[in-house]
């Protein structure tokens, strides 16, 4: 029975409140209602107006309505608050499985606004004062367990202010989802040796090395990929070149890992990629139906990343993934 | 990810708190204003409450302000049960178990006062905000002048304003604060009044008196020498009276209160003792409508007692009166507060039809205690073979204290033994309570019933000569003697010593002495010539009055017939109708301007109105502007326009792009958002380059 109410209720809102990344709020979506500290002045009123009643006397009752008066006004106090903010999301966050995620978010008033809470379940909240009509820019955190696209189902906006004897609050419900990248988990047998940097670096540098193959150096290499060991052995720029073929220390390859269940070897995969980028070591990824070329950098690895946690939603249909899409490339 | 704490222009809560180190996350302003509406709210009751309890509340509360400074700490647990227990047992000591709202109260100015103590968290702020509203409305009940009036309501103005720098966490403005309250409650003024004027007086519920017993300045029930002329070095207020026609001639003004009858040598007392009542609150429905010529009203202070005061040959026209033997009148319940009684002034005569001497009262009224004075019992015996009527006894004594060297004095020498003689025969110095005692002794030892009566005498008129003010130093003491045929007459041997002090006044019979309020260095009383200081006190009086009558005194029947006065048969119910109207159609109006300012169209973007008025700046000076441009097309166009306001122009246009669609992620400003007076700024310097050909 709770349930159903309380279903029926989400629905409402949702319906009242539709998903989008910009909310302006007016009269349609805050709520308002007193807070505890509220009702418990409520009945502060009503004891001091039975002691006015029972005293006779006049000026109680003159205090107990002025501040029944102050309560009502408070009320519209509240709600304007509220009323004509204009909440934006500006980024989702990325960020791995199991972390918080930043999102950006933007307050724009057109009057002053105090006091301003904006908070999601069981996170604490963020208090922000606009002193005037400005905006006022933000990091909510929020938690996420799952890899994949994830939409913060309601960021809540809350105002108590002047009194803190009523709450007035409304929602926001993104649209943009944010990319939450697989929990990194350091891959225990078969690639261990590649997980670390270092002993990759020897057996980058060794000759012989089946996977290895030098070519001449060409303008535009790297020095840190040039075998300087053999260029003082013999004098020749030689570039040790991964690209080409599966299995090379250069790639990091969904098939690495026969066997492993699908959501470990992404997140296999993403600590490499994290391995990699501390080693500064260029790297290219490859999963089923997508092929990064080896390269180095943040926007690679955020690339590498997204394209992890966005694996296997592709096919999804639907805006979301779209936009989710966009935002990789 | 603690980044994720990085607001730009907002402050987060917790880091105000984390400043203060004392263990409490209160913002040290909103304590501040607390603490100050703790202390205005003390004020009222500085007359009421022992002095320890003040002492330990200013302590307590100082206590508080230390911890958050972070000089001391807050007390722990035991050491608070310690102050508590500590505090508790000097509050039943000092009560002794007597229960009335007055000692009710003191433990609830003891508990605010224990609570700061325990005062950590916001809950605990609120719980303050709480009992310290109530405590405005305590106070109250004890103090309803019009300056205590306004010092409570500064108080919860106090309170009001420490609860917006709680909510705005330490960084709210008190002055704003301060403003939005005004302007909250000149908007809501007028249901206020409404509802002040409408709300149905209910019948009290249960009554508990007030006060349990207090000494308070007034008349007593018993008078010995130097009882009244110790009431006359006070100028508390005793009554105010408004007549409905003229305001009788001073010498007229004597105020009936007790008639004293049993003297033992020394003390004049009351024959009948007051009776024992149950413990109860005093009726207020001191009598309604028009006064009419031979009405008046009186408005008396909280008094502690049942006797009232009134002219003579008054009847009582008020509910809350009951008439007592011997033309006096007394309240039902001790007067705990000010209460306010009607009274009409029948035919002459009316005293000694109300109160005939019945021949078992003729020897109360000749009562002597025996063996003393024999001089004084002698002169009696002497008047009485000298004259040949009572009256002409009466007029023979009362020349003898005119023509012979008597002195009527507020510094009146001890006498001990025999006082009536003394004071004939020896010292001749007394105030109106020896006149009275001697005068009554003598009459009853010549054979002529007499009693003493004790009210007060005179009055001065408030400002505008609309009512009369009696004090404390009006208390008076006179004779009434039994004449056969004529009844009860009135004797005032001070009349016949002092002319002055019953025909202007105290002050100007003291005059020569300076013994008037010699020690009052503060009485406007003291400084009457000079005119300023006089007449403030009385306008401030009369404001006072008013306030009583009109505002505190408007209750139950008063309401009734006020309402009776309005069109329709409006009763408590009706009341409670116009009442809920009235709230509806607040709702209703609030509810209505609400909707209709959101849809006013006033709030728009502020970059909007940038954006716009950067159009009309271009076309003013002569540029097509294509409508719904964006930043970077106004930019473009003022580059062509006038190439060195490029620079601006481009800047201006980032910086609204930036308010649209969020920081470039490469900013590694912390501040990515310009706030709307920077925006203005821009559109400002793009203004003056664009001018500045103009100018060149």
């Amino acid at each position: 029975m709770k349930k159903t109410l309380q279903r029926r209720w989400q629905y409402w809102i949702n319906r009242r409140i539709p998903r989008s990344d910009r909310c302006r709020f007016d009269r349609h979506s805050i709520f308002i209602l007193p807070t505890g500290a509220g009702v418990l002045f409520g009945v502060l009123l009503l004891v001091m107006l039975i002691t006015g009643i029972n005293y006779q006397n006049s000026l109680i009752y003159l205090l107990t309505f002025m501040l029944g008066a102050v309560f009502v006004a408070a009320m519209h106090q509240t709600h304007n608050n509220l009323s004509g903010l204009e909440l934006t999301l500006l980024r989702p966050g990325e960020g791995f499985a199991g972390d918080d995620l930043p999102f950006s978010l933007r307050i724009a008033a057109d009057h002053e606004a105090q006091g301003i809470q904006l908070s999601y379940p069981d996170q604490s909240p963020l208090t922000l004062t606009l002193s005037r009509a400005e905006m006022a820019d933000g990091v909510l955190s929020i938690p996420v367990r799952q890899r994949g696209l994830f939409t913060p189902d309601r960021i809540r906006i809350e105002t108590r202010f002047p009194f803190g004897l009523l709450k007035a609050w409304s929602w926001l419900r993104p649209e943009t989802p944010a990319v939450v990248y697989p929990r990194p988990i350091r891959p225990v047998h078969a690639m261990e040796a590649v997980a670390d940097g270092e002993e990759l670096e020897a057996t980058r540098i060794s000759p012989g090395q089946d996977q290895v193959e030098l070519r001449p150096w060409r303008e535009g290499d790297l020095s840190a990929r040039i075998d300087w060991k053999r260029f003082a052995r013999n004098g020749d720029m030689s570039v040790a070149d991964w690209q080409g073929e599966q299995g090379s220390p250069q790639w990091l390859d969904y098939d690495a890992f026969p066997g492993v269940d699908r959501e470990l070897r992404l997140s296999y995969l993403a600590s490499l990629v994290l391995a990699r980028e501390t080693a500064a070591q260029p790297y290219g990824l490859r999963l089923p139906g997508l092929r990064l070329e080896p390269d180095l950098g943040a926007s690679h690895r955020a690339r590498c990343l997204r394209a992890l946690g966005l694996f296997g939603f592709e096919r999804q249909t639907g805006s979301a993934v779209t936009a989710a899409r966009e935002a990789v490339q | 990810m603690s980044r994720a704490r990085s607001w730009l222009r907002g402050r987060h809560r917790g880091s105000a708190a984390a400043k203060s180190e004392a263990g409490t996350l209160l913002p040290t302003r909103a304590l501040l204003w607390l603490l100050a509406g703790f202390l205005v709210l003390l004020t009222p009751q500085w007359d009421r409450l022992p002095w320890w309890l003040i002492v330990a509340c200013l302590l307590l509360a100082f206590w508080r302000w230390l911890a958050q400074q972070g000089t001391v700490r807050l007390p722990g647990r035991w050491s608070r049960l310690a102050v508590m227990v500590a505090l508790t047992v000097a509050y039943g000591l000092t009560v002794r178990g007597q229960f009335s709202v007055d000692t009710a109260a003191s433990f609830f100015v003891l508990a605010v006062g224990l609570k700061w103590l325990e005062t950590r968290s916001s809950r605990d702020f609120f719980v303050l905000f709480f009992i310290l509203t109530y405590l405005a409305s305590v106070n109250f009940l004890f103090q309803q002048g019009i300056l205590w009036t306004l010092v409570n309501l500064a108080g919860v103005v106090i309170l009001l304003v420490s609860l917006q720098l709680l909510q705005g966490g330490g960084t709210g403005a008190s002055l704003k604060s301060l403003r939005r309250l005004a302007v909250m409650s000149l908007k809501t003024l007028p249901i206020v009044v409404l509802l002040f004027v409408f709300f149905p007086r209910m019948a009290p519920l249960w009554s508990v008196p007030l006060v349990s017993s207090e000494a308070r300045t007034g008349i007593s029930d018993t008078m010995s020498p130097g009882d009244i002329s110790s009431l006359a070095q006070s100028r508390e207020r005793a009554f105010r009276v408004t007549f409905g026609g003229d305001i009788p001639a001073h010498r007229e003004r004597y105020w009936r209160g007790l008639i004293l009858d049993r003297f033992d040598g020394e003390t004049w007392r009351q024959w009948q003792t007051e009776p024992q009542l149950r413990p109860g609150r005093v009726a207020l429905d001191g009598g309604v409508g028009e006064l009419q010529p031979g009405q008046y009203d009186v408005l008396m202070e909280a008094s502690g007692q049942r006797w009232v005061y009134a002219l003579e040959n008054s009847v009582a026209n008020s509910d809350n009166l009951r008439r007592a033997p011997a033309g006096l009148f007394r309240l039902q319940r001790p007067a705990d507060t000010a209460v306010r009684y009607r009274m009409g002034l029948s035919e002459t005569g009316a005293l000694s039809r109300v109160d005939p001497l019945v021949a078992e009262n003729r020897s109360r009224y000749l009562q002597l205690p025996s063996g003393t004075n024999p001089r004084a019992r002698s002169l009696a015996e002497e008047l009485r073979a000298s004259s040949e009527s009572p009256l002409a006894l009466i007029g023979t004594l009362m020349n003898r204290f005119n023509t012979e060297a008597y002195h009527y004095t507020l510094r009146p020498p001890e006498m001990p033994d025999n006082s009536v003689d003394a004071l004939l025969f020896d010292e001749k110095r007394g105030f109106c309570a020896h006149y009275a005692s001697a005068t009554t002794f003598l009459l009853r030892a010549a054979g002529i019933p007499a009693r003493v009566v004790i009210g007060y005498q005179g009055g001065v008129s408030g400002a505008g000569g609309e009512y009369l003010i009696v004090r404390q130093y009006d208390a008076h003491a006179w004779v009434e003697a039994w004449i056969d045929g004529a009844g009860w007459v009135r004797v005032d041997p001070t009349a016949a010593i002092a002319p002055d002090r019953i025909e202007l006044g105290i002050q100007d019979a003291m005059a020569d002495e300076g013994s008037f309020l010699e020690n009052a260095w503060a009485s406007p009383e003291r400084y009457r010539n000079i005119p300023g200081i006089q007449w403030m006190s009385l306008q401030m009086d009369r404001l006072n009055y008013n306030w009583q009558r009109w505002v505190v005194g408007y209750q139950g029947q008063f309401q009734m017939d006020l309402m009776s006065r309005l069109p329709g048969n409006i009763g408590l119910r009706e009341l409670g109708y116009i009442t809920a109207g009235v709230l509806g159609l607040a709702m209703l109006i609030a509810g209505v301007v609400a909707v209709f300012r959101h849809h006013g169209g006033s709030r728009r973007d502020p970059a909007a109105r940038l954006i716009a008025s950067w159009m009309r700046l271009l076309e003013k000076q002569g540029v097509q502007v294509p409508a719904g441009a964006t930043p970077d097309q106004l930019a473009r166009l003022t580059r062509e326009h006038q190439p060195r306001a490029a620079k601006p122009a481009g800047n201006f246009a980032a910086a609204l792009n930036s308010h649209y669609y969020g920081p470039s992620s490469t900013a590694s400003a912390r501040r990515t958002a310009l706030s709307q007076a920077e925006l203005k700024q821009q559109l400002g310097s793009v203004r003056r380059a664009i001018a500045r050909r103009r100018n060149g």
